[in-house]
């Protein structure tokens, strides 16, 4: 046993090592600005641009809340490419082609990630639920009915972040009296390690997303919710529901899954985009482990979805979108058995990367390494100089005996 | 009389010593008795007035007088089984504990529930008078200590015939003359205890999110160690009796703990493997590690030497319990692991340093049961 481990970490070292060369390899600086596209005067209506300019190519996220949340990534190989909209087009019944980038056919690689709707339901009889029968659900918020703030002032050039904060305005039950729900967007320069839980470890081609409930009031004594996102890959692309086990929780602290949906590689060798978050959610805004929610992702639903309107990805992929692009939908629940953090606190917030590339992994800090390397190493020397030292005793005495004749 | 081949003046001088120590191991094992049955009383009358500060006090009390219980048990061990079943009894204790713990773990659940149907309410009354029922067994326990003490103190007339109160006192700085191979044995216990009691103290969710088990499975295999100890425990005592050699089974026991917690850090193997063989381990830890005290330590200071090792025990435990935590919610579980590999690896290096001092000294903890034997029939005879 001790020498299967004593192999694995000269492994790990190893990959440790390997994994930041390839990380610092993908993850060079790009020039990273934040636009809020002024169009109309309806507050609801807020476009944010994100551009991460790049050697010989640019990332373009473009966020917004006009119908569902959504957000479009786009890769140019271009190091001028411009993001063009049509207001008019855009807020009319058929946006189909009011959001193109230019030059056109710059655009190698498009994806978008909308996020429809959040469901509530009662997690007392969890087992019901997991079994497909009686589903104790209330009726579903539907974000694309929501009505925004303008994202404009909250729009940080410095910090590189922006927030879209929403209230439902048909609000039946009166549970957004005092509550709202937010997507807190913060962008990427450089590679690296995010200071709050979860910590994800991000490239410079990606962007972090925060879905935030403040205070929403739930609707039934142990409430539970569930967020439903919708990817959209185009050409005939897919994306993959991939859970990926790690042994280290040491940046997430007792969770050891990273949940990611990567799209699957295609011909033409144009890296793949990944959406991936650590399967938990924390109850405050100083998150700590005290405060976890539990985090589950249910399977990945591919057959025959429709993406529901009004959202910018049909005003970006037009008409093709029901067609040539794949849908798929995953429902992400937070809560478990384990009490009713959200009811206490009132406050959940679970944050997703996206990007292009690879998507990033961990990797075991040294301090770890070296203590395996000193507390495992340390009695095995121990027990190789002791002996040694009473094999010499022991000749010591035999070499003094002298024989009587 | 016990130790026949001493002069007449020395033997009496132990029959006295001898006699001063019983005396002091009846009455304190009686007092904490008595003390721990009445502070479960404090405790649950506690809980059935609300009063959250009287519990807090009859358990700060219940730790003075339960830990010091363990004390008075392991002397008492000594006085009676030296140089015959001592690890068999040793053994028996600990899985008698044990068997209490588990029973405790699942009967009181089942317990609270049934007054709660009974009173029909959860809250502070229903969990007073569930710990008042829990106290029942501490009147049994007062019961068989006064039973003990009858017990000793007919072996006490039919033995040796009491003499008067001459003989030397008890003293608390004996402490210093503990040897080199009773101090390792210390530290082999401290670090050892540190690196099981806390891990299966926050064990549970470590389960459930690394292993993806559900919430009673983890709850299971938690116990397994403890359900494991109890009919094991007895097994290795008398094992460890009929072949001695007690430095290698402590040796064996920490290494085996030790790839436990490798495996459950660095790999995603079945936990349970991991767990039987910590459940495994620890067993045979205790029926050989406790009984090693006896042959360092002089019968007089024996009480002092069982009562250091096990207030440092706790210290340890203490003070690892808390830091375990604070590891955990800043690092997480790789990192808890590791720190307590490294304890373990502590404990591994006291046990080859222990191992070496008394090979080179001469001592005695490693020999094999047959020489002991062989050694007492040679004493015996002349």
């Amino acid at each position: 046993m001790l020498e299967g481990s004593r192999l694995l970490l000269p492994g790990l070292w190893l990959l440790a090592s390997v994994s930041c060369l390839l990380g610092d390899a993908a993850g060079y600086r790009r020039k990273v600005t934040l636009q809020s596209i002024p169009g109309s005067n309806s507050s609801s209506a807020n476009l944010l641009h994100v551009r991460a300019v790049g050697r010989n190519n640019t990332l373009h996220y473009v966020w917004s809340s006009i119908g569902a949340p959504t957000v479009l990534l786009l890769y140019t190989r271009s190091e001028s490419s411009a993001l063009r909209v049509n207001w008019t087009k855009l807020l009319s019944a058929s946006p189909a082609g009011a959001i193109w980038v230019e030059p056109p056919g710059s655009v190698v690689y498009s994806t978008a990630v909308v996020f429809t709707k959040v469901f509530e339901y009662n997690g007392a009889n969890v087992s019901a639920l997991s079994k497909g029968q009686e589903e104790p659900f209330y009726p579903p918020y539907d974000l694309a009915g929501f009505s925004w703030q303008s994202v404009n002032h909250t729009v940080n050039q410095t910090a590189l972040t922006a927030k879209f904060q929403g209230v439902d305005t048909s609000d039946p039950g009166g549970a957004f009296h005092n509550g709202t729900i937010s997507f807190q967007v913060t962008a990427y320069e450089q590679g690296g390690r995010d200071g709050p839980l979860p910590r994800l470890l991000h490239t410079a081609n990606s962007s972090k997303v925060e879905f935030i409930m403040d205070n929403v009031a739930p609707r039934g004594n142990s409430s539970r919710f569930m967020l439903e996102v919708v990817t959209v890959e185009e050409k005939g692309g897919h994306k993959r529901l991939q859970s990926v086990r790690s042994i280290d929780d040491e940046y997430t602290p007792t969770i050891f899954e990273m949940a990611q949906l990567v799209s699957e590689p295609r011909n033409d060798s144009i890296g793949p985009s990944f959406f991936q978050w650590k399967t938990t959610a924390y109850g405050s805004r100083e998150a700590s482990r005290e405060n976890a929610i539990r985090c589950r992702y249910h399977p990945l639903q591919t057959a025959n979805w429709t993406l529901p309107g009004p959202s910018i990805a049909h005003a970006y992929f037009g008409e093709g979108l029901g067609r040539s692009h794949h849908i798929a939908a995953i429902n992400i629940s937070f809560g478990g058995e384990d009490g009713e953090v959200y009811a206490e606190k009132g406050y959940l917030s679970w944050s997703a990367l996206l990007g292009f590339g690879t998507p990033p992994k961990d990797a075991f800090s040294p301090l770890v390494m070296a203590i395996v390397v000193v507390a495992l190493g340390t009695p095995v020397v121990l027990l190789l100089a002791g002996s040694l030292v009473v094999l010499f005793a022991r000749r010591k005495r035999h070499s003094q005996y002298e024989p009587i004749n | 009389c016990p130790d026949s081949s001493l002069l007449p003046e020395t033997c009496t001088a132990l029959k006295h010593r001898a006699h001063r120590v019983r005396i002091w191991v009846v009455k304190i094992c009686s007092v904490f008795c008595l003390n721990v049955t009445i502070l479960q009383v404090i405790f649950a009358t506690g809980a059935l007035f609300n009063a959250f500060w009287l519990m807090e006090a009859g358990r700060f009390v219940f730790g003075i007088g339960g830990e010091s219980l363990a004390v008075a048990q392991n002397a008492y061990a000594v006085s009676w089984f030296k140089g015959k079943e001592l690890n068999l009894v040793f053994g028996l204790q600990l899985s008698m504990a044990r068997i209490g713990s588990t029973v405790n773990m699942n009967i009181m659940g089942w317990i609270y529930s049934r007054v709660q149907d009974l009173l029909g309410s959860t809250g502070h009354s229903t969990l007073g008078f569930t710990l008042m029922i829990g106290g029942v067994t501490c009147i049994f326990s007062l019961i068989c200590a006064l039973i003990l003490a009858y017990l000793d103190k007919r072996a006490e007339k039919i033995l040796c015939k009491e003499q008067g109160k001459t003989g030397e006192v008890i003293k608390l700085t004996d402490v210093k003359d503990f040897s080199l191979s009773l101090w390792l044995i210390f530290i082999i216990c401290v670090c050892y205890y540190a690196a099981v009691f806390p891990f299966i103290g926050l064990g549970k969710v470590f389960f459930i999110e690394k292993f993806k088990f559900s919430s009673q499975e983890a709850s299971a295999i938690n116990s397994i160690v403890y359900i494991i100890s109890a009919p094991m425990s007895p097994v290795f005592g008398f094992l460890v009796d009929k072949l001695g050699r007690n430095i290698i089974w402590v040796m064996f026991a920490v290494v085996a703990t030790l790839a436990s917690h490798v495996m459950l850090a660095f790999t995603f193997w079945n936990p349970w493997i991991a767990m039987c063989m910590l459940g495994v381990a620890y067993s045979l830890l205790a029926c050989a590690l406790w009984p090693m005290v006896a042959f360092v330590v002089p019968e007089h200071q024996l009480g002092t030497a069982y009562g250091f090792m096990q207030s440092i025990q706790n210290l340890g435990l203490a003070i690892i319990a808390i830091a375990a935590g604070t590891i955990l919610d800043s690092r997480g579980y790789l990192f808890l692991e590791v720190f307590f590999s490294a304890c373990i690896c502590l404990s591994l290096i006291a046990v080859v340093m222990l191992y070496f001092v008394n090979h080179l000294t001469g001592g005695d903890l490693n020999w094999s049961a047959k020489k002991r034997e062989k050694l007492q029939k040679l004493a015996a005879a002349e």
